[in-house]
Formats: C-alpha cells, structure tokens, sequence
C-alpha cells in the first residue's frame, strides 16, 4: 500500500509560507505560459481555417502579397487555361475570384481608439462566394451590388471602431465615398474574418484601380494543387501562386518567430521554478527525515517514499498550475483578450482573439506537473536513502 | 563587524545546495529581465532618435498604404517658401524588394535623392558617399544590418525586384552601407530611376505617386506648428494628409507589430515577482531552520537590531550573488559569443546595455530586502523568553 494522497496534502499545510511561496512561483510562471498557449492556440485555430488546400491564390509575380500585388485584366484571362478549376453547376462558369484588396485605417476598441490599425477591405464578386466557403452571413444581409454598401468580418467588427451595422465608412481613393454597413460575416474564425468586404466594381471605382490585387481559384475535388501551382507560374501565365495555407504560413512567419523567443523565455522561467520546488522539496525532506525513518520502520518500501515525495510535489506544482490558469483566464477577461498582429508582407492586420482552451489548461498543467517531478527528482532520492537507524537516533 | 561577516559567510555556506538553487532562482529572472529591458531600451533609443531628429511623416489620411500626389511636396514647401524653417520635403515610396531565389525581403524605400540628404543628416554620409548617392540616379544606399546580412559592399551592383509595380528587375549602386545611421534595415534609393522603371515597363500603373513625405523642420516650434498647417492645407482636398512627428508615425508601427514592447514590459514584471517569491521562500526556511540560533542570540545579550540586519544583509547578498550573476550572463553571451548575431526586429542587433544590468543587480537588491522583511520582523520581535521555552 502506498502513502495516502491525504498525509501529503496535510504535509504542505505544515509550512504555510514555503508552501504559499512556492505556489505563488509556480503560478506566475503558468499564468505566463497559459497565456502564450492560448496565444498560439487562437492563432493556430485561425490559420487551420485558411488552410483550404484546393484554394489556390494568385498574385503577381514578384509581389509579397495581396496587397500589393497588381494584375492586369490581360493577364487574368490567362488563368482561363487553368482547366483544373472548379465549375460552378449552375451558371457553368470557372470558381475564378477576383478581387481587389486595400487598406482602411480604423481606431482599435480595446484602447479606446488611441491608436489606429490597417484593416484590409476586399474587393470581390458573387463568385468569391463560391470560392471561399466559409463565408455566411452572420447579422444582416449581403450588400448590394447597386449601392454603396459593405459587410464586416465579425473579428473586425469586435475590434474595431465605426464598422457596426447601420455605420458608414470612408473608402476609396481619397477616402471621401461613404460606404453602409449593412451585414455581419463569419468565415469560421479563419483570417478572413478580419476583413471587410464590397462588390468589386464599385470598389475598384473608387479606389481609381483597373486592376486587379488576386485571384483566388477554386480546384476540382481531384485535382492537384501542386501542379496547377506549377502550371500558373510556368512560362504561358507567369504568375505567382500559393495554396492557401501556404500563403497564411507565410504571413504569420513573423509572429511565429516573436512566439519562439517568448516560448524560451518562459522555459528559462520554468528552470527558476524547478530551483524552487528542490529548494522547497529538499527543506521538506530534510525537515522530515525522522518522520521518513519512522514510515520506512512501520514497513514502507524506499520506492514508496521516493514516489511519495515526486508526488507531493506534483501536488504542489499542481496548485500552482491551477491558480496560474485562474489567473491567466481572469486577466483575459479584465484588462481583454483581443489581439491583432500585422500578416509579415501584407501590412493589414489579422484580429483574433485570445482564448484559454481546454487544450491549453491541459498542456499547461502536464508540463507544470513535469516540472514538479524534475524539481522532487533530486530531494525525493535523498529521502528515499535516509539511513534509518541514525535518523530515528538523532534528537 | 569582522564576526558578523564570517557569520554571515558561513550562514551562506551553511546549505550551499539552497543558496546555489536560490541563486539560479533569483539569476534566472534577472537573466530574463535583462534581455527584455535590453529590447525595449533599444526601442526607445531607436524612437528617441526619431524625435531629436525634428521630422514630420505626412501620410494619407484613409491609410498608410493610399498614395498622395508627389506634387504635394511643392504644396508643403510653399508654406515656408524661404526654407529656412522647413528645411527638407522629401517624398517617399516604399519598394520594398526581395533578390532572385531568396525568400528573404528587402526594405527599400524610394526617396527624392537631393532632399533625403538634407532631410536625414543622421546618416552623416561623407562628402565622397553624398557626391555618389546624388551623382548616380541607379545608387543605393543599404541599411548596414542588411548589407551585412546579404553580404554587400560599396561598389557592388546589385539587383532588386520591388515588391509593386513594375516588378521587373532594377539594377542599383551600392554608395553607403550607412554605418553611422540608427535604422539598420532600410535601404534608399532614387524616386525618378524608380518612377522611370514604372513609366516604362508598367504604363497602366499609377504614376508619380508617393506613400509618405518625411519633412525636417528647423525647430521644436516649427515642428508643432506645421504638423497642423499641413493637414489644414489639404483639408477638403481629394487627399487628406494626417501629419504625425516621426516618433509618433513609428510608434505605430511598432505597435501594429505584436506591441513588443509592452508585452516585454509585463512579462518582467511577472519573473521579478517570481524572484521575490523564490527568494522569501529561501530566507523563511532558513529563518525556520534558525529559529533556535537566533532564540540564541538574544539571549546572550545580541539586540533585536542586530538580528534583524544579520538576516537583512544574508538575504540581500544572496540575491546580489544571484542576481549579479543573472545580469552579466547575458552582458557577456551578447557580447562574446556568437549569440551577439542574434537579430531582434527594428533594431536588428541586440546591444545589452551597462545601465540595463546595473538596474537588474540594483533590483536583485531590493529583491533582497524585500523578502527578507518578514522573517527579520519576526525575528526582531521574537520574546527570547518564549523563543527559549520552544527550544527542544
């Protein structure tokens, strides 16, 4: 029979200060790490719905993205050889979206609009429709194709000032045509969610463009995108052309990178924790070695007390980790979890939103426990080596 | 005095398994705070700069990214038709660039050639590097960090393929790897040879257009007051501009990108708390551990004064040790090893300040005193006779 999980737990209650103490480490490192974890969770939830792979988007050659990227009608028609694309059943014609994407400057909410972001506003046709399915109007209606209107992502409607149903924007070319907000869309979560959206046409009028930024392509279900990549930037079309989750791969290169420092931060932090808990764990056991001797006495194996220590420690590793997580979500929801990075080359923002996954608690309390094992590892040997006779003899 | 040192010394080297682990535990976030402090030092140096250097960006009002009108520069230079006062109207468009077969992006910006130089006498080119730059419509002057990064050298011919219309391949002049300039990344070349490129391999483009005007004005009230004058001049024009002084005009873009320094900002905050932790957990056990000692001590006629400073001074040399350690760690991994090529974004080489690591050893310090506060009140009110009585 092993020691019971109560004597442990009763244990860390004998030294309330060590034991408040090293919670309270453990916690803050948690609470940073959650945090990140949530971090890359929302981000990587974002980019898993962008990552349709027979979604193929075409720019011009030699430009870093969307925007700015600029195809003339001639070479559009091109694309027409690109037989592997999708048809739609009714109107028979190829799922080629063009679009158009620029650049509106809106006030960010979660600061009270001090400071301002570049929210990308797409140019499309009822084919993007088509082309991009995730697309559903959430609140309202479509735009009209006649009348200056507009619809809103519903990550950018939440964190950016002025685009509410019933409010109008300046777009265009100097900023001074008034566009309506008519309708709210989901893209479920994916990045394009962070846009805003008008008829084309109308758009490109204002914005004085004869061209065309992209190209979005719908394949058939059987084809390949690799080879319709290769067909697009082959010598007949010489365009540039990436599946979509190869664009947005590329876009959040930056952000990656930021993630990759904070993560080896927050492991140096991890190491700090780990001193900790042996700090605490070694005063611990050197405080209880009569104790230890007395339990192997009554018939308790060393294994037994080696496992036992890890285990009080994991106890304790674990209270931290549970209050960091409490801690990170109550941040989340007080000062706000919204966040908006710029894509690496396309100068707009993509907004999403911070959230504790179920997923995230979980890595974050494994990795907490994992600490507190390599923190016991050390002083829970000794214990489990505590000479019994001499220990019982000491004083 | 010379007792209470080796005291001190020894209550040190008593358990030196814990003063080690607290050291790393006090180190580690200091280690931390120090790379971060070094960032953000290195942000607001970079913005300092920015603002010593009396500049405006004018941008379009909608967005950065809606060209103006290149003639707009005649328009700003009209309201001080001296130029004594605004001294430079340099028009800009971004470029931006990559080479054949690398993934990597180039900066470049497009500058009018002749005002750049009177515009950014912070890059303090050499007459020779000034006479090249306005002499040869094709030169380029490279920010150092990129030119070290692609291994580029003055004289060399280099090709760019900008990042917009015309996308064809341009050919520049190296004249300057700006080694005295604060922005390392940037490169600058030619507006007309740029618009020249436009003209002729993409007529259907806009022409003449340029994303944002950098203007030097002679002083700080010249400087407040056309920043309003500008954006009064076009208002109600087809273009309005939004006028910004230069730190501002960075700042947002800094703050588009991640808001790097602020995060860094909390995330220091979070591991100096996590020190205070480590090391009020340390200084509480060895208080429960001596409680006999210091029971002890009273007793024999040592005031409570003197208790109270000797776990004072053991908790504030612990965490000096540690946290010196924790602060010039990283100082000499930046500096001698080859961590030292490390980039960070915008200001490309991590440069650990001095100032950064005395502050780090100075809050190590504090870290200290602070958490030894409560086991030394403790210990100055301990009654020696209940102290006595407790003792087994």
């Amino acid at each position: 029979m092993a020691l019971p999980i109560s004597y442990h737990w009763r244990s860390l209650f004998v030294r309330k200060t060590t034991t408040l103490m090293t919670v309270l480490v453990i916690a803050s490192v948690v609470a940073v790490f959650a945090y990140m974890l949530g971090f890359a969770a929302s981000l990587r939830a974002s980019m898993a719905m962008a990552s349709d792979e027979h979604k193929v988007i075409v720019i011009k050659r030699g430009a870093t993205a969307e925007s700015n990227s600029a195809i003339p009608t001639e070479e559009f028609v091109k694309l027409a050889q690109v037989n592997e694309t999708a048809v739609d059943p009714s109107s028979k014609q190829p799922l080629q979206s063009p679009e158009m994407l620029v650049q509106v400057s809106l006030p960010r909410l979660r600061d009270g609009g001090k400071t301002f972001a570049n929210v990308a506003v797409r140019g499309v046709t009822d084919k993007a429709f088509a082309v991009h399915r995730t697309i559903r109007i959430a609140e309202g209606r479509m735009f009209e194709t006649g009348s200056r209107e507009v619809i809103v992502g519903k990550s950018a409607a939440d964190q950016f000032g002025g685009i509410g149903i019933g409010d109008t924007i300046n777009l265009g070319y100097g900023g001074d045509r008034s566009y309506k907000v008519v309708g709210l869309f989901s893209a479920e979560g994916g990045p394009l969610e962070s846009e805003i959206w008008g008829y084309l046409p109308s758009l490109t009028n204002a914005y004085n463009r004869t061209m065309y930024s992209s190209v979005n392509l719908r394949l058939k279900d059987d084809a390949s995108a690799a080879s319709v990549v290769a067909k697009i930037q082959g010598p007949a079309i010489q365009l540039q052309a990436q599946t979509e989750p190869d664009y947005w791969n590329e876009q959040s290169r930056l952000i990656r990178v930021y993630l990759g420092i904070a993560y080896i931060l927050v492991s140096v932090m991890c190491v700090a924790a780990i001193c900790s808990i042996a700090n605490t764990m070694y005063a611990a056991v050197a405080g209880r070695t009569r104790e230890i001797a007395m339990l192997r006495t009554i018939g308790f194996s060393e294994r037994q007390i080696l496992t036992g220590f890890i285990l009080e420690s994991v106890l304790l590793s674990l209270i931290g980790g549970v209050l960091g997580c409490a801690a990170c979500q109550a941040w989340l929801s007080l000062v706000g979890s919204t966040k908006d990075m710029f894509g690496a080359t396309t100068f707009t923002t993509l907004a999403f939103q911070i959230r504790l996954t179920p997923l995230a608690i979980a890595i974050a309390l494994v990795s907490v426990a994992v600490v507190g094992v390599i923190g016991s590892l050390p002083p829970a040997v000794r214990a489990s080596r505590v000479q019994v006779i001499s220990a019982l003899r000491e004083p | 005095m010379h007792l209470r040192l080796i005291y001190l010394y020894r209550n040190l080297t008593r358990n030196p398994l814990r003063t080690c682990l607290t050291c790393a535990a006090v180190g580690l976030p200091m280690v931390i705070y120090v790379l971060s402090s070094a960032v953000i030092v290195g942000m607001e140096k970079f913005l300092d700069n920015s603002a010593k250097q009396l500049r405006l960006a004018v941008a379009h009002k909608a967005s950065i990214v809606n060209p103006l009108p290149d003639g707009y520069a005649r328009k700003i230079q009209s309201l001080d038709p001296t130029g004594t006062r605004l001294t430079a109207v340099c028009g800009m468009r971004w470029i931006g660039g990559k080479i054949e077969n690398d993934p990597r992006l180039v900066s470049t910006v497009a500058v009018d050639a002749e005002p750049f130089v009177n515009a950014f006498p912070d890059y303090q080119l050499t007459p020779a590097e000034k006479d090249a730059w306005l002499k040869d419509r094709q030169a380029i002057i490279l920010g150092r960090g990129t030119a070290a990064q692609f291994g580029w050298n003055v004289g060399d011919r280099i090709t760019l393929r900008p990042s917009l219309p015309p996308y064809t391949p341009m050919e520049f002049h190296v004249v300057s790897t700006a080694d005295k300039a604060t922005d390392p990344l940037t490169n600058w070349c030619h507006r007309t040879y740029f618009e020249e490129e436009l003209k002729k391999q993409y007529p259907e483009a806009p022409q003449n257009m340029v994303s944002f005007f950098f203007i030097k004005c002679a002083s700080r009230q010249d400087l407040d007051r056309f920043r309003i004058q500008i954006d009064d001049l076009f208002k109600g024009s087809i273009d309005e501009t939004k006028t910004q002084d230069e730190k501002a005009f960075m700042n947002e873009y800094i703050t588009q990108q991640f808001n790097l320094p602020r995060n860094l900002a909390i995330l220091s905050a979070v591991t100096v708390f996590v020190a205070i932790m480590a090391a009020t957990n340390t200084m509480s056990m060895n208080f429960r551990d001596r409680f006999n000692e210091y029971a002890t001590l009273k007793a024999i006629g040592f005031g409570g004064g003197y208790v109270f400073s000797l776990i004072q001074t053991e908790s504030l040399g612990l965490c000096l040790v540690g946290g010196a350690i924790g602060a010039l760690a990283p100082y000499a991994a930046f500096r001698f090893t080859p961590l030292r090529n490390v980039t960070v974004p915008l200001i490309q080489h991590l440069e650990i300040q001095p100032i950064v690591c005395a502050y780090a050893i100075g809050i190590a310090g504090a870290i200290g005193v602070i958490a030894a506060v409560w086991p030394a009140v403790q210990a100055f009110r301990m009654k020696v006779v209940t102290a006595l009585r407790n003792l087994e």
